[in-house]
């Protein structure tokens, strides 16, 4: 591991470090070529060259991926001076996570939730839906015999049965919320077509977050269930 | 211009290559001996030099207590981590070791990188008696499993070689640079490598772009502690115990019989991979003999459990490719391992498809790094390698819990940002631990570093100081922190867990510079020597000519005596003699230099001596 104790450019100058020529937010400058610092806070789906809509096609943004690692990737400043080599370190590294976030649907929401403050790091609300509350009440309670059942060395028979199914169940579930939640990306992707104003925006980007959270419940639900059916 | 390599520092072999401009193609530099491999075996002698390579290996046999290998078992790690290494290798740990491990060998003390770096010293002067030239850039392959200390400890000990280390390349990924290049194909492959002491496997995506290839690792996975030494260690197990049983003998009296049970049966282990029988033949120090046979059959069910050890990473490198063992287009086998019959059929049958094998499995490592070298350090790309970090990035939370920030499989170089803030007025700084691994609690992760991030004095919550983790192109991680208030980059003390600090790194590249001088004097040698032959060369060559005819008896007696003086001492180390051996044939040639000479005149000029011109 190292320290770096190297400075870094002055973040998104207004012009470029090297030929002073007007800078435009590019990867390079359009006048000398020259590997530009990244601005603050880039936006991952800016840096590809994409409007900030949640339906990708994978395809073209793995296209675009290579096409941007061919150009910033540090291979190519080896002999540059260290103060270039640093800012490929930057773009590259700044490029592979944008890719790695893009390329996920879920991480790609987030993303978007995340940047416009609709969504806060780490703070998933973790209630039940009111809807499943009943059906999670039944899972929990089933969870807590099977626990018993196994320190006890008791009949586990019926239990993972039981619990076999509310798994599917629940596996359902997430595929409904999941297609669900691909509708809403269709919502938000209209919005961003139609220029639509802040407000409309935030309605969508609100649907966006409770739909999320309720995936997010679902799935912690699921995990937890093939947990506990795995170990014996 | 001095020249740039790519170099395989394996746990028992190590290789350097190079891309031949000839043939644009990579190959690898054959030692003084002819062989490319050399040992990764370095010995001290009692007066202070150190040994590295095939003669080092030979004194495992004479001085073992001099000597030692498998050494990169030790690059990164500390005491506590090898404590059940240290029942099967001969290691002598010092006892004193704190972050990093430090190994006597006779009656000094090296640390890990110091004797790696003796290794590639040894390939470096490999290379530069092959090209005549210095060798100061290398690229470095490191499996592909290795951490962020192990990585480190590598990068160290080229520096302490003398080298600029320009890249670190995963083991897997530069095999398949090699295995691409070598087979023009595309796809999916899989690189199952199996070395001397460490296991890899990596999923890779080739692609054919409108700029050049493309090599995209897709995940890896591996075991840094699993390898060919390990099938020896099961080997040796059994035949001791049989020993011991039938034999009164304390193999701990006698470490020489131990190397010499143990190259008896890696030459049966070796046997086996062609052979359904081998032989061990074993003397014991007291002259009795020790004999048995085994066959594969029984070879094979003492190995299965090694060689399942290699299927669980196999499964999850997959599953983090989100592909299944049918996905794969191709399968590549790596490592002197995977030469094993019983490797073969696994890895073939999980796969469902018969393995690659027809490259030297010992060699493609070494050669995809001679490749990514020369992209390096000629500039033209037709060819790019996306790797990945293989481990989790974390820092420690409340309660001991790790925070992922990093992914493993994340393709590298890879970055996160922390924003940190104080929790009470004028608190002063906060405690930042910073971990690899995948498990769920701080404790059962690999340490990578503590310390102390300075906070700006002032009210709580006041202070915002973003701390960013980057993952470089060589999987080693970079910190830096910037005071967000102030735009101020702030200054960082990280020292790793398990490294070398700035200040030990500096007193060897000191201590290093002792043996800078045998490098200067190696290259002295090599300089002389060629000289040398020139002169040889050219002396014969009007030996055999007729105007040589025109030297007194005595003359040519003199010639004769120079010449084989000169020969001498090419063959020996001084390089001072070789040069006043070559000063003193030049004297003694100096008339029949004037002969040739007048010949050469008498052809140009018509028949006149050469004064009189």
């Amino acid at each position: 591991m190292n320290a770096t104790k190297t400075q870094t450019g002055t973040p998104s100058a207004a012009a470029c470090w090297s030929c002073h020529a007007a800078a435009e937010g590019t990867h390079f400058c359009k006048a000398c070529g020259k590997i530009q610092p990244l601005g603050r806070d880039v936006d991952y789906f800016a840096f590809f060259g994409l409007p900030r809509k949640l339906k990708i096609d994978e395809a073209d943004l793995e296209q675009r991926f290579h096409q941007l690692s061919w150009k910033l990737h540090p291979d190519n400043f080896v002999a540059a001076p260290e103060y270039e080599r640093n800012l490929a370190l930057e773009r590259s590294s700044e490029l592979n996570d944008a890719y790695r976030t893009l390329r996920d649907p879920i991480l790609r929401v987030e993303y978007l939730l995340l940047r416009a403050g609709v969504r806060k790091e780490g703070t998933t609300k973790q209630q039940a839906p009111p809807e499943l509350l009943e059906e999670v009440f039944e899972l929990n309670e089933s969870l807590d015999e099977l626990r018993e059942a196994k320190a006890d060395g008791g009949d586990l028979t019926e239990l993972r049965a039981r619990l076999t199914d509310a798994e599917k169940n629940f596996q359902e579930k997430l595929d409904e919320v999941d297609a669900e939640l691909q509708n809403v990306f269709g919502e938000w992707d209209a919005a961003v077509d139609a220029d639509a104003d802040g407000v409309a925006q935030r309605a969508v980007m609100a649907k966006l977050n409770e739909v999320l959270n309720r995936r997010s419940y679902i799935r912690n639900l699921v995990r937890n269930v093939g947990v506990e059916l795995e170990q014996g | 211009m001095s020249k740039t390599v790519g170099i395989d520092l394996g746990t028992t072999f190590s290789l350097i290559a190079f891309v031949d401009p000839a043939t644009s193609a990579p190959r690898c530099i054959p030692g003084p001996y002819g062989e490319t491999l050399c040992p990764s075996v370095v010995s001290l002698d009692a007066d202070g030099t150190v040994i590295a390579g095939e003669p080092a290996r030979r004194r495992l046999l004479t001085q073992p207590e001099r000597t030692i290998y498998s050494v990169k078992r030790l690059m990164g790690r500390g005491v506590e981590d090898v404590r059940d290494e240290l029942k099967i290798f001969p290691f002598r740990i010092d006892p004193e070791s704190r972050s990093v491990i430090r190994v006597r060998l006779g009656e000094k003390y090296f640390t890990p990188p110091e004797i790696s770096a003796f290794i590639l010293r040894e390939l470096k002067s490999w290379a530069e008696e092959f090209f005549k030239d210095t060798v100061d850039r290398a690229v470095i392959t490191v499996p592909a499993y290795f951490n962020d200390a192990q990585r480190q400890a590598t990068k160290d000990a080229g520096r302490l070689a003398g080298l600029e280390v320009l890249r670190l390349v995963n083991e897997p990924t530069a095999a398949a640079l090699a295995y691409g290049l070598h087979k023009q194909k595309r796809g999916r492959v899989a690189v199952y490598d199996f070395g001397g002491g460490t296991f890899d496997i990596s999923i890779l995506k080739l692609i054919s772009t409108t700029e050049g290839d493309i090599y995209q690792v897709l995940s890896t996975n591996g075991d840094t502690h699993l390898g060919g030494d390990d099938i020896d260690n099961a080997l040796a197990a059994v035949a001791r115990a049989e020993i011991e049983q039938k034999f009164t003998i304390d193999f701990a009296k006698h470490p020489e019989a131990v190397q010499e049970l143990r190259k008896t049966l890696i030459h049966a282990k070796h046997q086996l991979s062609s052979a359904e029988r081998a032989t061990i033949r074993f003397a014991l120090p007291d002259d009795r003999i020790y004999t048995r046979e085994i066959t594969r059959a029984e070879f094979d069910k003492l190995i299965e459990p090694i060689i399942a050890r290699t299927m669980a990473p196999v499964k999850m490198a997959l599953a983090d490719a989100k592909l299944q063992p049918s996905d794969m287009d191709e399968v590549v086998m790596v490592g002197g391992s995977t030469r094993i019959p019983l490797v073969r059929k696994t890895v073939g049958d999980y796969f469902g498809r018969a393995p690659h094998c027809e490259l030297n499995p010992d060699e493609v490592v070494a050669l995809g790094a001679a490749v990514q070298a020369n992209i390096l350090e000629s500039g033209v790309k037709d060819m790019l390698l996306l790797d990945v970090t293989p481990l989790s990035l974390g820092i420690e939370t409340m309660g001991g819990v790790v925070a992922k920030l990093i992914p493993r499989n994340s393709t590298i170089p890879a970055s996160a940002q922390e924003l940190f803030t104080t929790g009470v007025d004028n608190q002063t700084g906060i405690d930042i631990h910073i971990l690899q691994g995948e498990r769920e609690l701080a404790r059962d992760c690999r340490s990578l570093s503590r310390f102390q991030l300075k906070m700006p004095p002032g009210p709580a919550g006041l202070a915002r100081v973003e701390v960013k983790f980057l993952i470089d192109a060589n999987g080693i991680l970079q910190v830096s922190a910037k005071d967000l208030r102030t735009g101020e980059q702030s200054s960082l003390e990280v020292q790793p867990s398990y490294g070398l600090t700035d200040t030990e790194m500096e007193r060897m590249l000191e201590e290093s510079i002792e043996f800078a001088e045998q490098d200067f004097q190696q290259r002295q040698l090599i300089e002389a020597r060629n000289e040398a032959e020139t002169i040889l060369h050219a002396t014969e060559k009007t030996l055999a000519r007729e105007e040589s005819q025109a030297l007194a008896t005595e003359e040519r007696a003199k010639i004769d005596a120079a010449v084989k003086l000169l020969r001498e001492a090419a063959a020996g180390t001084d390089y001072k003699l070789v040069r006043k051996r070559t000063d003193e044939l030049n004297q003694a040639t100096m008339h029949l230099a004037e002969l040739a000479m007048n010949k050469a005149l008498q052809a140009a000029v018509g028949g006149r001596k050469l004064d009189e011109v």
